[in-house]
């Protein structure tokens, strides 16, 4: 019995690789996220007990007792930039999402600033999720072993800079690795998240009833009128803040071949994601407002002490003994939120250095963990600078860069909108369905976007301006977030110097 | 007959390569290099959809095939595939049952700064559940010509049989002598002891290879004439490993401990021993893996490649 295979004795195949269109066949689990997958898919990219504990003190500052309107319809302008993300995502899948698409519409420069904007917005988020997550660390470690002392560590500058680096290290660290959350991690960490945010609202609303609340405030219907906040100016910072804590959303629509159902998949668990998200934030706004008021002094939510993390501060008194558990929540949600988030700059870098619109090194991808290495170490050192940065500049830097993310988010997801309108141009008019999806809804949303971007800009110039931090007479928001933009603006120079192809217009061609 | 090849663009990947080509060489069989990237997974990457980085990926994984297909020889066919995991071992391990491979190579090492062999993770994953025969190839393996000699690992316990037939079949397939090796590690016995320790092992080693050797007159003359048993002894399994000689172009086979179910490959502790020590490549046979590649052999299994 011969084993020798005939194809052995075959004409010399070393030269030719077997042709795979896509990644090969057997590789692409098709169709295995369900709806509920899907859902939590959703719900972690979010991560709820992050966003809340970041956004709900500087809404609540901005806004006061209309939190929940504001809440309401910053959902809006993010459901209708959603729907021209999804139409480009589907015409044109690709890592560099808002970069290259910006590019095929508008050309390198405008491309190349939105590929800027996505990068600096997830590089601040990166950064303030590692210092909420070692706020929460601290305060921990301090309920754990019953030491109030231990959760004022994360105040001393160069302790709490330290430990931030040491978790933007490790979650960059394991990105490069190429190791991903698992499904199951997932489910356990979005479970358990969510059962904690409900349980600090029945705590909250039952304190209420007991009358032990520390500032017990009656719900108004008045409180879900967004036409009663006060000023514009304040009406745009609780927009633009609001933005942030839906963003991540959008993901769930642009789920298609992972889903089972990739025809209804996506808009459903799209659909059910903001209903529990809305539900969430909605049942939390109202149990903090009513638990602790607006007031200035002690727990009130209006308390700028309390603004930069507010579960920090109201967990313990609302659900006593256990907020260690609230601790544990948004300890873990956002460390996976950290490590998650990674991939996002890395992916958009790749994409930029692939398309000659970065350095060559950024397209390069570890040939051994098979992740985009070189992008992924850029991103943490970036990350890093920002949070040193902002931490020795700011009276208090979450409060301060989550302000600066709301804007950052504003511009490219307003550049994203515009560029869909832009790229579709030509079909805008040949149905109802592109009409709404192709061009109503992107522009309005882009419009909206991009006003709250410009006056949220113009206002952070006054010194007094989010926690009133400035430089030189001018608000730390506004240097944070024009600095950041400017700063790409002169990269983009030096990187038309230095490598013009992509300017040129000769990489990512225009229109379709 | 054909052998997968667990690439990787790196020296680990080089090194499998190059011990695959050797190993092909003498039997002309023909390799697929595999490369597995990871599945990219909607789970856990916020504001990134996956489809665009999975398309760069992909040619990135291109690439790194068209430069490993350059390194093997017109001789030797290969091919190229990209398979996604997200276990490398388990990829490899599926890739190999689908060509019906005889054999999956890879490279063993994971830095290789302070041993010629330290177990990479793909590989201490794969050594304990795949079901053919796994060549480890040492760090910096640049040869890539054939076989010249096969050792055969023999330890006392069940299933030397079983190893000694597979390392006979692969010799007389290829033509090479082969050397059956006791490895003795005597931790200061006295001399007396340890010489008849030695010839014990002897005796046994020579039982199981008589046992094992064709029993055609003729044939058994030949392949006997390329036999040899060495008992090598030392303070500890390395020291035993270090004071044989090795050739340049000879492989080491080792039967997989007896802790594995059947069919598959776990390594025993003698055997991670013998690992760190050991200059040559090593290919760890599953534990009841039936040889079914011999020339001569009047079996009537069909071939391999025909059973899937």
């Amino acid at each position: 019995m011969s084993a020798e295979h005939a194809m052995s004795k075959a004409s010399h195949a070393g030269q030719h690789t077997e042709d795979q269109h896509g990644l090969s066949e057997k590789g692409l689990k098709a169709g295995s996220v369900g709806l509920i997958g899907a859902v939590v898919i959703g719900v972690s990219c979010i991560a709820p007990a992050y966003t809340l504990t970041a956004a709900l003190g500087p809404t609540v500052a901005e806004v006061g007792v209309h939190l929940p309107a504001i809440f309401l319809v910053g959902f809006v302008p993010m459901l209708l930039v959603a729907f021209g993300y999804r139409e480009l995502n589907n015409a044109m899948p690709d890592a560099g999402t808002s970069f290259t698409w910006a590019s095929r519409a508008f050309g390198p420069w405008l491309g190349w600033m939105g590929g800027w904007g996505l990068i600096a917005a997830t590089i601040i988020v990166l950064s303030n999720l590692a210092a909420v997550a070692v706020d929460f660390f601290y305060l921990m470690l301090s309920q754990i072993f019953g030491n109030p002392d231990l959760a004022d560590l994360t105040k001393n500058l160069p302790l709490n800079i330290a430990t931030t680096l040491v978790f933007i290290t490790l979650a960059c660290w394991i990105s490069y690795r190429g190791m991903e959350t698992t499904k199951t991690v997932q489910y356990v960490l979005v479970g358990f998240q969510l059962l904690v945010l409900g349980w600090f609202a029945v705590a909250a609303f039952s304190h209420v009833a007991n009358g032990t609340a520390f500032d017990a405030t009656a719900i108004e219907p008045n409180w879900f009128n967004p036409f009663a906040v006060e000023s514009f100016s304040a009406f745009a910072a609780g927009v633009s803040l609001s933005i942030f804590i839906y963003w991540g959303w959008d993901v769930t629509l642009t789920m298609n071949e992972e889903t089972k159902n990739p025809e209804k998949t996506p808009g459903r668990a799209a659909t059910v994601t903001v209903l529990v998200i809305v539900i969430i934030y909605m049942t939390v706004a109202l149990a903090t407002l009513s638990y602790a008021g607006i007031g200035t002094e002690g727990l009130g939510a209006g308390n700028p002490e309390n603004q930069a993390s507010i579960f920090a501060v109201l967990a313990g008194p609302v659900m006593g003994p256990f907020a260690v558990l609230m601790s544990l929540a948004i300890l873990s949600s956002s460390a996976a939120s950290l490590q998650s988030t990674f991939v996002s700059p890395a992916r958009t870098l790749l994409s930029m250095g692939h398309y000659k619109a970065l350095p060559r090194k950024f397209s390069r991808i570890s040939p051994t963990h098979k992740s985009p290495s070189y992008a992924t170490i850029a991103s943490a050192v970036a990350a890093a600078a920002f949070y040193v940065i902002t931490r020795t500049t700011s009276e208090n830097a979450l409060w301060d860069t989550i302000t600066a993310l709301g804007m950052m988010i504003c511009f490219y997801y307003g550049i994203t909108a515009m560029a869909c309108v832009w790229f579709f141009r030509a079909e805008a008019f040949s149905g109802a369905q592109a009409f709404f999806f192709k061009f109503l809804a992107p522009l309005l949303g882009g419009v909206i976007l991009l006003v709250m971007f410009c006056k949220t800009a113009y206002d952070s110039m006054d010194p007094a301006y989010g926690s009133g931090s400035s430089i030189g007479g001018l608000g730390l928001v506004f240097i944070l977030g024009m600095g950041v933009i400017l700063l790409g603006v002169v990269l983009m120079l030096v990187m038309a110097k230095v490598r013009p192809e992509f300017f040129k217009g000769e990489v990512l061609s225009r229109g379709k | 007959m054909r052998y997968v090849v667990g690439y990787s663009a790196n020296a680990r990947g080089h090194d499998a390569v190059n011990l695959a080509v050797s190993l092909a060489l003498g039997r002309g069989a023909s390799l697929d290099l595999v490369l597995v990237v990871p599945e990219v997974q909607q789970f856990g990457a916020a504001h990134s959809p996956r489809v665009g980085f999975e398309h760069l990926l992909n040619e990135q994984a291109q690439e790194w095939l068209d430069q490993a297909l350059a390194l093997v020889p017109s001789g030797v066919p290969a091919q190229a595939h990209v398979r996604s995991g997200d276990s490398d071992a388990h990829a490899l391990i599926q890739a190999a049952e689908e060509f019906g491979a005889d054999m999956l190579i890879i490279g063993a090492t994971s830095s290789g700064i302070f041993k010629r062999f330290s177990i990479g993770s793909v590989a201490s994953a794969l050594l304990h559940a795949s079901t053919v025969p796994v060549a480890l190839a040492p760090h910096g393996y640049h040869r890539q010509e054939a076989l010249t000699r096969i050792s055969c690992g023999l330890g006392t316990r069940a299933g030397a049989e079983k190893l000694l037939d597979f390392a006979l079949g692969m010799a007389t397939n290829r033509d090479v002598p082969l050397r059956v090796v006791s490895l003795l590690a005597l931790d200061g016995r006295h001399a007396a002891e340890a010489t008849e320790a030695a010839q014990a092992a002897r005796e046994y080693a020579e039982k199981h290879l008589a046992a094992a050797l064709p029993v055609g007159e003729q044939e058994e003359v030949r392949v006997e004439a390329k036999t040899e048993v060495v008992v090598a002894q030392g303070r500890s399994i390395e020291e035993a490993v270090d004071r044989l000689d090795w050739e340049d172009g000879e492989v080491l086979l080792i039967g997989s401990s007896r802790l594995a179910t059947s069919r598959s490959i776990f390594l025993g502790s003698t055997a991670n021993r013998i690992l760190r020590a050991l200059p040559v490549p090593m290919i760890v046979v599953p534990s009841d893996y039936e040889l079914k590649q011999q020339n001569h052999s009047a079996s009537n299994d069909a071939p391999r490649e025909a059973q899937k």
